[in-house]
């Protein structure tokens, strides 16, 4: 018996199609990687305390942090007076404030990662399944959204790996659909959450309204945004020739084009242009990137993600 | 340039409709397939150069529209068959006598020599030159042309297939006379003989035949002959014993080698006879079989090398023949009594005869022929036919004209069956009476003093008139008294339908048929049915197989059939040596010249094999996605 099957029992019941998707998404296989992954991360990040998560947030933790000016209203009993002794100025002593990591995992819902066989959208789930659960076992608050060009569905703030069984559910029911606007979405996002903290976007990036919208949404309300870009290289060179009408499957927007192996070679240049844009933009706003293909494993991609760093601290 | 195949005029109007055809669906807007793509922003990135891209797009489809067009006006110049004018005008215009002669069947060629002859004319046709063109023409007993004046072997090539030799004659004369006719008026004539050389005498041909200006060339056929026939085969049953007949055959050795030869003869398919004998170089040999019984209908026989060896021409070394049917006539006599009438009738065994005295009722039943001695009652419809003997002047079937006296046979029908085996010239006659025929009527015999023979036709049913009696001559007591009865009624109950014991073929046969029809059929020793006219009582047929023959008229339960047979009995067309020139008078027939196969070059076909060319490079190019 494994250890997630312990809370199983507690599992909510579903439908049988719902079920069905789950088991095959979400199958004993990729349980029994879950829990490999989770002692792969106790065993990366020993010797940290579970709950201790030191934010940027100044408060009233015990471990010195930094000085700033005593401004008037200020707490007496934070002048440090030993510095007062030997300067002569009033500075207050600040501590770092330790409380639990909000993690929340949000997941484009749009029809771009569900095109083709799916594999994209599949792979984004079982990435957010993997680190919702590494996150639960570290006693984080972990919360799953779908977002699309708003925020599709959320499933509450969860916390302790018995729940990861209300991730899986939440997640096989999302669908693929609708026009990707991560601008929008993730304003609603950061209105809905007021609790800052590590907000891990799993998404094509295809969005016409431009990839940097969302991110820039997510750096300015100080949410510490981690980038999991998914990818298949089948879409780089597609199996196309000749005369065609192409059609973009969110928008509908139409362009009649001739293909040949010339223009193949540009469109793959194409993409990779535009990969190469996002990678840039998130070096240069020091936003951890990660690019998932969907014909790796997704157990690999969670360690290599492990090993980048950034994700848990 | 000229165009052989449709006018310039209607060239033009296709090419005009197929390039407005053409041009229309190019002008149509492509349907592009549809294809989804996740992300379309990229694709724009990919595609900037669209504009260019376009452009090439539209000058492909100029350059594919350009395409179909070159397509298009070469399939339509390959339809008006472009040749040069000089090969137009200059082609030669042949026809091709393929000799049909049973001499073609010989087998001293492999497999034969009309399959040999075919082959030829096959090379001959494939190499013909562009503008040449060819007839076939198969010369039998008369020519059958086989296909048309044309120069595609498509059209040519089952006119030859059809090409066979049948058991006749071929006649050169007629063979010429029609394809010299078929070539009057067009340039470059030709006529090429295509046969083994047996032909018979042709020397006499080139005066009979108008061939000025004709090229006259001869292909011959086969190699040597080795044949034993059967030139002669008769056969008749004797009158007055009709179960016992008399056959008459003649075998031929045409070989200049003697020859030990068997002869088989089979009645009824059952061997009846089989002798040994030998014959000499070029030795023909009548042999008789009299008093030959165990055949009731038909007699075959064959001849081959006494050694078991088959000899090169099968078609000659059967013969057949059919013995006239035996038939037993109801006959009705009204007589006060006639000792002589009442002797010749005893000698036919096959006579059923009722005696009746005049003004006596008549039997009702059915009678073949009815015998008014001196009487002339009237005859009811059960009756088929009469003989009148010294008729009276009521009642008669014609008018009586003068008396006559002393008087005999200065003139008759030696052809009518009546009279066959008669000799009238000294026959005396005391008195009697002249007959009147009516229109119709025909005079079998007749004396200085006007007709005393008289047959014709009344109401349906046939006559015969004596004028006079015959106890008033001396024809009672000769032997042509019993013939001429039992000839009548021979010739009233159609046995002489059997006399002719079998026909020969390539003649023009009149079949004797038993009923007034206006048509009949005749069935072929291969089965095959063949309507036939029947003119003044005789089917008209023209046979070209040796073989039994089946005549029917009427249908369902009124159909009667009559066999007989036929036969090659041709002995020219069993001499089967094959002459290697055709002598036409004092010049020879050149030797044919069969061209190189396949420099009959037609400028369409290069045509359709250049627009196949292009669409496969159009197919290969689209379908490898190199122009797409």
């Amino acid at each position: 018996m494994g250890l997630l099957d312990l809370f199983r029992r507690n599992a909510s019941p579903r439908s049988g199609k719902q079920k069905l998707r789950s088991q095959q998404l979400f199958d004993d296989e990729f349980q029994r990687k879950l829990e490999m992954l989770a002692l792969v991360s106790r065993r990366v990040f020993a010797g940290r305390l579970r709950a201790e998560r030191r934010t940027k947030k100044k408060g009233s933790g015990i471990e010195f942090a930094d000085h700033r000016d005593y401004t008037a209203g200020d707490d007496f009993r934070s002048v440090d007076w030993n510095v007062y002794q030997r300067f002569g100025k009033l500075l207050v002593r600040l501590y770092e404030e330790e409380e639990d990591l909000s993690i929340y995992l949000i997941v484009d819902c749009s029809t771009s990662m569900g095109f083709g066989d799916r594999k994209k959208f599949d792979q984004a789930r079982r990435l957010c399944a993997a680190l919702a659960y590494v996150g639960l076992a570290n006693l984080d608050r972990v919360t799953v959204l779908g977002v699309n060009d708003r925020v599709v569905s959320r499933m509450p703030t969860t916390r302790g790996k018995g729940r990861i069984f209300k991730v899986f559910e939440f997640l096989s029911q999302l669908e693929p659909a609708g026009v990707t606007d991560l601008g929008a979405a993730l304003k609603t996002f950061v209105a809905q959450h007021k609790r800052r903290g590590l907000a891990v976007l799993f998404s094509d990036l295809y969005d016409p309204a431009g990839f940097e919208a969302g991110i820039n949404i997510l750096r300015f309300n100080k949410f510490e945004p981690y980038v999991v870009e998914l990818v298949d290289p089948a879409e780089a060179r597609p199996a196309l020739k000749g005369d065609v009408r192409i059609c973009d499957c969110e928008t509908g927007e139409e362009r009649e084009l001739t293909i040949t192996d010339g223009m193949l070679d540009k469109m793959q240049r194409a993409v990779a242009d535009y990969r190469s844009a996002i990678e840039r933009f998130c070096a240069q706003k020091q936003v951890p990137y990660f690019p998932a293909d969907v014909n790796t494993p997704f157990d690999e991609l969670v360690l290599r993600v492990f090993r980048r760093g950034g994700f848990l601290r | 340039m000229a165009f052989a195949g449709l006018p310039l005029a209607q060239l033009l109007m296709i090419a005009g409709a197929a390039t407005a055809v053409t041009v229309a669906l190019y002008i149509l807007k492509l349907r592009r397939r549809a294809v989804s793509v996740p992300f379309a922003r990229i694709w724009d990135a990919a595609f900037k150069d669209r504009q260019a891209t376009e452009l090439f797009s539209k000058l492909r489809r100029l350059l594919s529209l350009l395409f179909q067009l070159v397509l298009l006006a070469l399939l339509v110049f390959a339809l008006g068959d472009p040749k040069s004018k000089t090969s137009i005008l200059d082609g030669r215009h042949i026809v091709v006598l393929v000799d049909g002669s049973a001499s073609m069947k010989a087998i001293d060629v492999k497999p034969s020599r009309v399959e040999v002859a075919k082959a030829q004319v096959r090379k001959l046709v494939r190499g013909l030159g562009s503008s040449d063109r060819a007839l076939i023409v198969e010369m039998g007993s008369l020519p059958s042309p086989l296909s048309t004046m044309s120069s595609d072997v498509t059209e040519l090539d089952p006119a030859i297939d059809a090409l066979s030799a049948s058991d006749t004659r071929a006649d050169l004369e007629r063979g010429l006379s029609f394809a010299a006719d078929s070539l009057r008026g067009l340039p470059k004539p030709e006529i090429d003989v295509v046969s083994d050389g047996v032909l018979g005498d042709v020397t006499e041909i080139v005066k009979r035949v108008d061939l000025r200006g004709v090229s006259v060339r001869y292909l011959p056929i086969g190699k040597s002959g080795t044949n034993l026939a059967i030139s002669e085969f008769s056969v008749r049953r004797y009158p007055l014993d009709k179960s016992r007949s008399e056959v008459m055959l003649e075998v031929a050795n045409t070989n200049d080698k003697p020859a030990q030869v068997e002869l088989t003869l089979l009645g009824d398919g059952v061997v009846i006879d089989v002798s040994r004998f030998a014959l000499g170089p070029n030795e023909k040999l009548p042999r008789y079989y009299q008093d030959l019984a165990g055949a009731s209908r038909t007699l075959e026989a064959k001849i081959r090398f006494a050694d078991g060896r088959a000899d090169d021409l099968p078609a000659d070394d059967h013969a057949y023949a059919l013995m006239p049917e035996r038939h037993r006539a109801r006959v009705l006599v009204i007589s006060k009594g006639n000792t002589y009438l009442e002797a010749a009738l005893l000698l036919d065994e096959y006579l059923d005869v009722t005696t009746v005295l005049p003004g006596n009722t008549i039997p009702s039943e059915h009678f073949d022929v009815a015998i008014m001695d001196g009487v002339a009652d009237t005859l009811p419809d059960s009756v088929a036919a009469a003989l009148y003997l010294n008729p009276p002047e009521v009642g008669a079937p014609l008018k009586l004209g003068a008396v006559l006296s002393d008087f005999g046979f200065d003139t008759w029908d030696k052809k009518t069956p009546i009279l066959r085996f008669l000799a009238l010239g000294d026959v005396q006659v005391s008195t009697g009476r002249a007959l009147l025929p009516a229109t119709g009527d025909r005079v079998l015999g007749a004396s200085d003093q006007g007709p005393i023979l008289v047959s014709g036709t009344r109401a349906g049913h046939a006559f015969v008139a004596l004028g006079f009696d015959p106890r008033n001559s001396d024809l009672v007591l000769r032997v042509a008294w019993p013939l001429f009865v039992l000839n009548s009624i021979n010739a009233f109950v159609e046995e002489d339908t059997g006399y002719v014991s079998s026909f020969r073929t390539g003649d023009v046969w009149r079949i004797p048929v038993p009923s007034s029809v206006a048509s009949a059929t005749v069935v072929d020793p291969a089965g095959v049915h063949h309507t036939v006219p029947v003119k003044e009582g005789r089917a008209v047929y023209l046979g070209e197989q040796a073989g039994f023959y089946k005549l029917v008229t009427g249908s369902g339960t009124d159909a009667t059939s009559t066999d007989f047979a036929a036969n090659l009995a041709d002995l020219a067309e069993s001499r089967i040596t094959p002459a290697p020139e055709l002598a036409l008078g004092t010049q020879k027939a050149a030797p044919v010249s069969i061209g190189v196969p396949g420099s009959k070059r037609e400028t369409w076909v290069y045509l359709l094999a250049a627009v196949i060319a292009l669409s496969v490079i159009e197919w290969v190019t689209y379908h490898r996605r190199v122009t797409v």
